[in-house]
This record gives structure tokens, sequence and C-alpha cells, in this order.
């Protein structure tokens, strides 16, 4: 059986950071799927990107078990350390934060991904670390 | 722990010796039912599929688990993935599929490894020749929906579409498919294998305000009281919320039967408990609800792609101190439509939090109106 468009999707972001419309037009003419709908696809899921990320990317958990351990804090911490929304990303390209829905690690709140890998039990200090390792690679951490 | 027994291929061996009528026998006798969160009789379900006329058969074990609140999936995968790879080829074998796909979810894609590695050992073994695919999610709630699932694995838009045709009938690639949950399918190598099985005995992820967090092995009627004992709060608990689908009720020492849950105006649905201590409102846990109502719905149906974000926009006036008493009416009245006029469980579970806020808690609102 082919392999299907979801994990062809995965492995191209992988391979080049994110699904840029050119990107799409390529994997269009390999597969005979037409861009509007690998588009259309690439546009319905959280963990594609269809717009430029940083190096890395931090995911922070929004639910409620985070929210309730102090989830809000570490949100604003975030943006306050880095000077930007979430939606975006650092000048020097390093970093992209965005939220995310439940990632299941409720028994370790609050808990984030760092390019897809769960930091869970989160506190400032932790964050810290992890941001200042972020700004001095030159690869995803 | 009975989730953690392992079957070492003697339940696959036991199912093909049996045939799959007995095979579906055993887990109509033992009362498997699905632990995704809608209960439907395991049995049933592999019975339609099997009686389906079709060339190509499919199962799909539905890892995506999006449920805030819930993360005893990933406990069977990080502990006992070599009983579920072992449900999932039984499933396969009783209805004669040749293909099987586990969906996991994408936030869970840390776990590829390990299950992996558990797929290629038990298919391997277990000669029934039997492929298993692992497809991992994009990060959408919706597709935890089982038609929703199909469309994913498709490489469509994670979009439910309505039943009939069920999955069972018309499924993956129109092919006749059993959709079953993790937990679902390890229960069911195990309640096949083991004779003193117990039904009753199901995974709760227990999270929030407690000191001691995590998966805990109970039966399905526990007291609430006995969590409590086992998760210790921090402090008083106000609030226990079942998952974010189920709603919520003011904490008291009751037994979560169906009937006590449910006359809550709650849903039991797949054990995740979050307790809320007093420190909190529970309109500000009503804001984060509803933001992740809003967010993950998939923008299929009108009233729930409009309504939640409507939902969304009364609580936030309510929080604002903008709000009056017509906003919670309306509230009251959206959530009402919302659940009775959407297309699939996501939006007809989507205000259940919110109704059950307005019935419970209604004093936490109306102390912040104008």
């Amino acid at each position: 059986m082919a392999e299907t468009i979801l994990s062809i999707l995965r492995k191209e972001q992988k391979k080049n950071g994110y699904l840029s419309e050119s990107l799409l037009k390529k994997i269009s003419i390999k597969t005979k799927v037409p861009v509007s709908k690998l588009y259309g696809t690439a546009s319905f899921y959280t963990m594609l990107r269809t717009k430029k990320q940083g190096i890395n990317t931090i995911e922070i958990c929004g639910s409620p078990a985070c929210y309730l351990n102090g989830g809000l804090d570490l949100e604003k911490f975030l943006e306050k350390e880095l000077k930007i929304s979430f939606g975006q990303t650092t000048k020097d390209n390093k970093i992209s934060i965005l939220k995310t829905s439940c990632i299941g690690c409720c028994d370790k709140a609050p808990a984030m991904l760092l390019n897809d890998k769960p930091v869970t039990n989160l506190t400032e200090k932790k964050l810290k670390t992890i941001l200042k390792r972020c700004k001095s690679s030159k690869k995803p951490i | 722990m009975q989730i953690l027994k392992k079957t070492n291929l003697k339940a696959l061996e036991k199912a093909i010796k049996i045939g799959p009528q007995e095979t579906i026998k055993i887990l109509e006798t033992k009362g498997l039912t699905g632990r995704g969160g809608a209960g439907f009789p395991t049995a049933k379900k592999w019975l339609f599929a099997l009686n389906s006329q079709s060339d190509e058969k499919f199962v799909i074990c539905n890892a995506d688990e999006g449920e805030p609140g819930t993360f005893k999936d990933k406990f069977i995968i990080e502990n006992n993935p070599e009983t579920l790879v072992e449900g999932i080829l039984i499933a396969a074998t009783t209805i004669s599929a040749k293909k099987a796909f586990i969906y996991l979810r994408g936030e869970y894609s840390h776990l590829e490894p390990k299950l992996k590695k558990a797929i290629k050992l038990v298919t391997q073994k277990s000669k029934a020749g039997i492929e298993i695919e692992l497809v991992i999610g994009a990060g959408a709630y919706i597709c935890g929906e089982e038609t929703a699932l199909i469309e994913s694995i498709e490489g469509n838009r994670g979009q439910p579409h309505y039943q009939p045709p069920y999955p069972v009938v018309k499924g993956l690639w129109d092919k006749p498919t059993i959709v079953n949950n993790v937990e679902t399918l390890t229960c069911a190598a195990q309640a096949i294998l083991f004779d003193d099985w117990n039904t009753y005995l199901r995974l709760f992820s227990v999270s929030g305000n407690v000191t001691k967090p995590g998966v805990y092995e109970l039966p399905f009627n526990v007291k609430l009281s006995e969590i409590m004992k086992l998760a210790q709060p921090k402090n008083k608990v106000k609030a226990v919320y079942f998952g974010c689908y189920g709603g919520c009720m003011p904490y008291k020492d009751i037994e979560l039967t169906p009937e006590n849950v449910c006359g809550e105006s709650c849903i039991h649905g797949s054990c995740s408990i979050i307790v809320v201590d007093e420190t909190n409102s529970i309109l500000d846990l009503s804001y984060v609800v509803s933001k992740f109502f809003a967010y993950e719905s998939c923008g299929k149906c009108t009233p729930c792609r409009e309504g939640t974000i409507r939902a969304l926009m009364i609580v936030r006036k309510i929080r604002s101190g903008q709000a009056t008493e017509e906003d919670l009416k309306i509230l009251q009245e959206l959530g009402e439509h919302i659940g009775q006029t959407s297309l699939c469980g996501l939006g007809k579970s989507a205000t259940n939090h919110l109704l059950t806020s307005l019935k419970h808690f209604r004093h936490d609102f109306e102390e912040r109106l104008r």
C-alpha cells in the first residue's frame, strides 16, 4: 500500500522545516495529488506548519490540568522572556512559541513539547535553562 | 494491575484455535465494552465486521488520545505495548483482516520507537501474516472520532461524517473496518486468555490540583473519596471535571455509577478525573475549556464551528465584567443548541462543561456580572 499523505507531509516537514507553497507544489507533482488538497490537509492539522518556523519549536500545553498547575504563568513568562507573542518566532530565528491542546502529560503538569518531545513538571527556572540552550545552539536541541 | 498482564501470544493462539464466533462469544460473556468513552459492546462491533461481506477488511487501533486529562492509553503503550499489538492481531484474525493500522496522535510521536519495536516483535513471532502500519497523526482532537480518523488515514482533512453507514460496514477506503481504542484492544487479548479477567476494572487518569496524579486501576463505580485518598488533593476539593467533554460537578462522595454521574448531567466516559480545588473559579476553567473546543472544532458543521466561538466570546465577556444576566441566558440557550444540533460527538459534548458549570456553579458566573 502506498504511503499515506499524512506521513509524506510529516516527513517533508521534518526535512524542510515547514510546508511552503513551493514545497507542496513539488509534493503534488510527485504524488499526483492536487496541491489544493495537500494544502487543505496541511492547514487542517496543528502540527503541520504552512508558515516558516524557528529552529526550535516550543508548544506549551493549555489543558485544564496544566492550567491548574500554573501553566498560564509559564505562558506569560515565555512571552516576556522572548518578547514575542504566541504564534511568532524570535528575531534570531531560534525559537517559535505556540500553544497546543492537551499533550497527555497531565500527571506531570505543567508540560510542553520541545521539538515534538515532552518536557514535564515545568518551572520558570527549567524554562529559562531551555531557552538559553535554544539560543546558543545552531541546531534544534 | 490487570492491564499490565502479558498475554505472550497465548491469547492469539487461543483465538485462532476456537475461531471467530467463539472468540466474540468470550468478549460478550466477559462484557468488554469500548474504553474510548462511548462504551459500545466490543463483541457486537466485531460481529458486525465479521458478518460484513467484503474482499478486504481493516482493523484500526485508535491511539489518538486527545481528551484533556486522559493519559491511560499512553500508559498502556509505555508499559504493555506487546499485549496491545496482540489484541490488534486477534481483532484482525477474527474478522479476517490482513492489514491493521495504529493511529497514534502526533503529540505522542515520541512513543513511535517503542511501539514500532513491539509491532515488529509480536507480528514476526505470531506468524499470523497480518501487517500493522503505524500512522502518526498531526494534532487534531477530532481525529479521535472514528469517521474523522478514517478520513485522516486516507490523507484528508480529519472531518467526521454522518453515521450510518458505520465503519464496520463502510470504513477505511469503503471497506468494513473495526475501530477500537488502545485499552479496548489490550483488554480484548487479556479477556480471551485470563479466566479471572474483570471488566469492572478501569484505568482512571487523575490530574489537576492533586499531589499524586497518575493512572490508577480501580473498579468502574469507585467512590470519588477513594480516588481522592489516592491522589491526595492539595486543598479542599471544589469540583471534578470528567475530561473536558464530560462536564463538571461539585465534589461529593458518590459512587461513579453511570446513573449517579448522569444525575449530575455529566458523562463518565473514559474515566478522566480532573480535580479542581477551592482556590479556583469555575468561570476561569470554563474559559480554558471553551477555548479548547473553539480551537478544536473541525469546522464542518455550523452549530459547532460558529457556536463554540460565540460561547467563548460570551465567557470572555463575563470574565471581563461586562456581561449581564441576559448573556448568561444566551450562553445557556446556545449551549443547549450546540449540543442538540452538532454533527458529531465533539460538538454534541462541546458545551457539556458550560451547561454543568451553569447548573452547579452559577454563582461563579453571577459574581462577575455587571
